[in-house]
C-alpha cells in the first residue's frame, strides 16, 4: 500500500501525459471536422472495431515509428539537431509533475501528496520548464541549417519572450491573492465558497488574471491563433521543417503534452483543480453515503444518455451494426458490477480508508474532467481562430497584456493590503 | 453621382478590445460542433465506399470506352484523331484494313494508358465517328500493376455506357 500509494501519483503524471496524447489527437481531428460539418477520421479500426475513430492515432504513431530515421546531408551539429526534440519534449512533460491530483491523504499516519513532485515551489516549477521548452525550439531551428527552421525559432522565442512576462505578472496577481506559491494549499483555497455559494475558484477572484493567463498559455504552447512559429503559409513548417518519423513525433506529443500541461495549471489555479464544486475534502468524507447514492443515480443516467446518443449517431454506415450492439452489452455489463460493488460497499458499511480511497478517486476523476475540458478549449479555439500576423502578437503582449497585467497586480495588491 | 459612405469598423472601444468578437466566433464554432454532434446524419459527408455518389451527371468524364456499330461491330474506324488530339499522349492505335465491307479501316490494337491520361475529354470531341465516349460514369480505377493500367481495345469495347444511347450516333 506504501509503494503504492508513493508511486500512484508518478502512475498518474504519465498517463495524464503519455497516455492523452491519442485521446488528444484524436479528439482535436474529431471536434476540427465536427466544427467544419465533416465526420473526421473514423475508418480505422481493429477487427472491425472503429471506438469512433479513436484508433486512428495509434495507427498514425505506429506510421512514424517505422518511417525511416532520416537525416539531412546539410546538418553539421547532428548532437543538437537530436537534442532540440527531446528537450522540447521532456520540458513539457516535466512541467506537469507538480500538478496536485487530490487532496493530501493520511493512511497509517503518514500523510501522502497524490503529487508526482511534492515540494513547495510549484507554480515556479511549472513557469521555469515551460520557458524551458523553447530552448529545444531554438536549438532546433539553429541545428536545423535552414532559413525557414530559424525564421520559426526567431518567432517562437520572440513570442515565448514576451507572453513569460505578462504570464508571469498574471500569475503574481494570482499568488498575491492565495498567499502561496504552492499548488496543493491553492486548490484547498478554491474549495472554499465565497459569500456562502459561490466556490472560490480563482477564476472568479481574479477574472481578469484568468483572461490574460489564458491568453498567454495559449501563446506559450506555440498553439493556434499564436502559432506564426510555424506559420505553414509562410515558412514552410517553421522549426521542425527538418524533421521526420520519430523526431518530428517527439515535437508533435510535445506539443499536445504542452497544451495538457498549460490546461492543468489553468484549472490548478483558476478552475479549482481537483475540486468538486461545493463538495470539500471534509464534506465528501462526512457524506461518503450520500455521495456514493448520488454516484449510483448520476452515472447510469450518463450512461443512458451515452447509450441513446450511439444508436440514434453510430450507425451511419451498415458495417457498424454490431459495434453499437457490443458497445451497449459491455456499458450495461459495466453499470451493473458498478452499482453492485457500490450497493455492496454500503451494505457492508464503508471504512476510513475505504472513504478516503473513494474521494481520491472522485477527485482525480473530477481533476481529469476538468483537464479535458480544458483541452477541448484549447482545440476549440484552434479551429475557431485565424492565425495572429507577427506583428499583432508581439503588440497584444507588449502593449495590452502587459499593462494590463501590471494594473491587475497593483489593484489586487492594495484589496488584498487593505484586508478587504 | 451619389457616394456611398461605408462605415468602418474596428475604431470603437468594443472592437478594439477583440473579446467580443472572440466570444461571437467562439458560439459559432460551437453551435455547429453541438450541432453535428447530436446529429451526425446532418452532416453532407458520404461514407463512400459504402455509399456511392448519386450525383454523376451525363457530361460527367468517367472511364472510356469504344462504341459498337447497329450491327455490333467496332464503330472505330482508326484516323487517328483523337491520339493527335490527345494532350498527354496516352492513345495508342494501330490500324488494319477491314475486310468485311461495312467500312474500310479499323483499329487493331486501341490502348488507352489510363495513368497517363487526364481525362480532359478532347478524344471524344475529335472522334468524327462518336466512337470513342466517357459516359460510363466510372470513376474509380483500381489496378495493383501498372500494366494493368494500359486498357486494349476489347475491354475498351466492353465497358457499357450509363447514359443514353449504346451504340454510335454517327452514321
Amino acid at each position: 500500500m506504501h509503494t503504492f500509494m508513493i508511486l500512484l501519483p508518478i502512475i498518474l503524471t504519465s498517463l495524464f501525459t503519455l497516455a492523452t496524447i491519442p485521446l488528444l489527437v484524436w479528439m482535436e481531428r474529431r471536434v476540427a471536422a465536427l466544427i467544419q460539418n465533416r465526420l473526421g477520421p473514423n475508418r480505422c479500426n481493429i477487427k472491425g472495431i472503429r471506438l469512433g475513430g479513436i484508433v486512428q492515432p495509434v495507427a498514425d504513431m505506429l506510421k512514424l515509428l517505422f518511417k525511416e530515421e532520416f537525416y539531412p546531408k546539410h546538418i553539421k551539429q547532428k548532437f543538437y539537431y537530436i537534442l532540440a526534440p527531446s528537450i522540447v519534449f521532456g520540458s513539457s512533460f516535466l512541467s506537469f509533475m507538480v500538478i496536485p491530483y487530490a487532496d493530501d491523504i493520511t493512511i497509517d499516519d503518514y500523510t501522502y501528496h497524490i503529487q508526482a513532485l511534492p515540494i513547495e515551489l510549484g507554480v515556479l516549477w511549472v513557469i521555469a520548464f515551460a520557458g524551458l521548452g523553447v530552448y529545444g525550439i531554438i536549438i532546433a531551428g539553429w541545428s536545423s541549417h535552414n532559413k525557414y527552421s530559424i525564421l520559426g525559432a526567431l518567432r517562437a522565442s520572440s513570442q515565448v519572450i514576451s507572453y513569460e512576462i505578462a504570464m508571469g505578472l498574471a500569475l503574481v496577481s494570482m499568488l498575491i491573492t492565495y498567499g502561496t506559491i504552492s499548488l496543493n494549499p491553492i486548490v484547498q483555497q478554491q474549495g472554499e465558497l465565497l459569500f456562502g455559494f459561490i466556490p472560490a475558484w480563482g477564476v472568479v477572484l481574479q477574472p481578469l488574471a484568468a483572461l490574460i493567463f489564458i491568453v498567454t498559455a495559449f501563446a506559450e504552447t506555440n498553439r493556434a491563433p499564436f502559432d506564426a512559429a510555424e506559420g505553414e503559409s509562410e515558412i514552410v513548417a517553421g522549426y521542425h521543417t527538418e524533421y521526420s518519423a520519430m523526431k518530428f513525433a517527439l515535437f508533435f506529443m510535445g506539443e499536445y503534452i504542452a497544451m495538457s500541461a498549460a490546461s492543468a495549471i489553468i484549472v490548478t489555479l483558476f478552475f479549482g483543480g481537483y475540486q468538486i464544486p461545493w463538495l470539500d475534502t471534509a464534506v465528501m468524507q462526512g457524506n461518503i453515503d450520500l455521495v456514493f447514492i448520488s454516484l449510483m443515480l448520476i452515472i447510469p443516467l450518463f450512461s443512458l444518455g451515452f447509450i441513446r446518443w450511439m444508436k440514434k449517431n453510430n450507425s451511419s454506415s451498415l458495417s457498424r451494426q454490431n459495434e453499437t450492439k457490443y458497445a451497449i452489452i459491455f456499458i450495461v455489463i459495466g453499470l451493473i458490477a458498478f452499482e453492485g460493488l457500490l450497493f455492496y460497499m454500503l451494505d457492508v458499511g464503508i471504512s476510513a480508508l475505504q472513504t478516503d480511497l473513494s474521494v481520491m478517486l472522485l477527485q482525480i476523476a473530477s481533476f481529469a474532467f476538468k483537464v479535458m475540458m480544458m483541452n477541448f478549449v484549447f482545440v476549440w479555439a484552434r479551429w475557431t481562430f485565424p492565425r495572429f500576423r507577427y506583428d499583432q502578437t508581439q503588440h497584444l503582449g507588449w502593449r495590452i497584456l502587459l499593462p494590463l497585467a501590471l494594473t491587475n497586480i497593483v489593484i489586487s495588491a492594495i484589496i488584498v493590503v487593505a484586508g478587504v | 453621382m451619389g457616394v456611398k459612405i461605408v462605415p468602418r469598423y474596428g475604431k470603437s472601444f468594443k472592437d478594439r478590445t477583440y473579446l467580443s468578437a472572440v466570444f461571437s466566433g467562439m458560439k459559432l464554432t460551437l453551435k455547429h460542433f453541438r450541432a453535428n454532434l447530436s446529429d451526425t446524419s446532418s452532416i453532407p459527408t458520404s461514407e463512400y465506399p459504402e455509399v456511392q455518389p448519386t450525383d454523376i451527371t451525363e457530361r460527367y468524364r468517367g472511364l472510356h470506352r469504344l462504341t459498337h456499330r447497329d450491327d455490333g461491330s467496332v464503330r472505330c474506324v482508326a484516323c487517328f484523331m483523337c491520339a493527335t488530339a490527345c494532350p498527354s499522349n496516352c492513345i495508342f492505335i494501330e490500324a488494319e484494313e477491314r475486310f468485311d465491307g461495312i467500312d474500310e479501316k479499323q483499329p487493331a490494337r486501341f490502348d488507352i494508358d489510363l495513368l497517363e491520361c487526364i481525362f480532359c475529354g478532347y478524344c471524344v470531341e475529335a472522334c468524327p465517328c462518336d466512337a470513342i465516349r466517357m459516359d460510363t460514369g466510372i470513376f474509380s480505377i483500381i489496378a495493383k500493376e501498372r500494366h494493368e493500367f494500359v486498357i486494349n481495345k476489347e475491354e475498351l469495347l466492353k465497358n457499357k455506357g450509363a447514359f443514353g444511347e449504346e451504340n454510335s450516333l454517327a452514321q
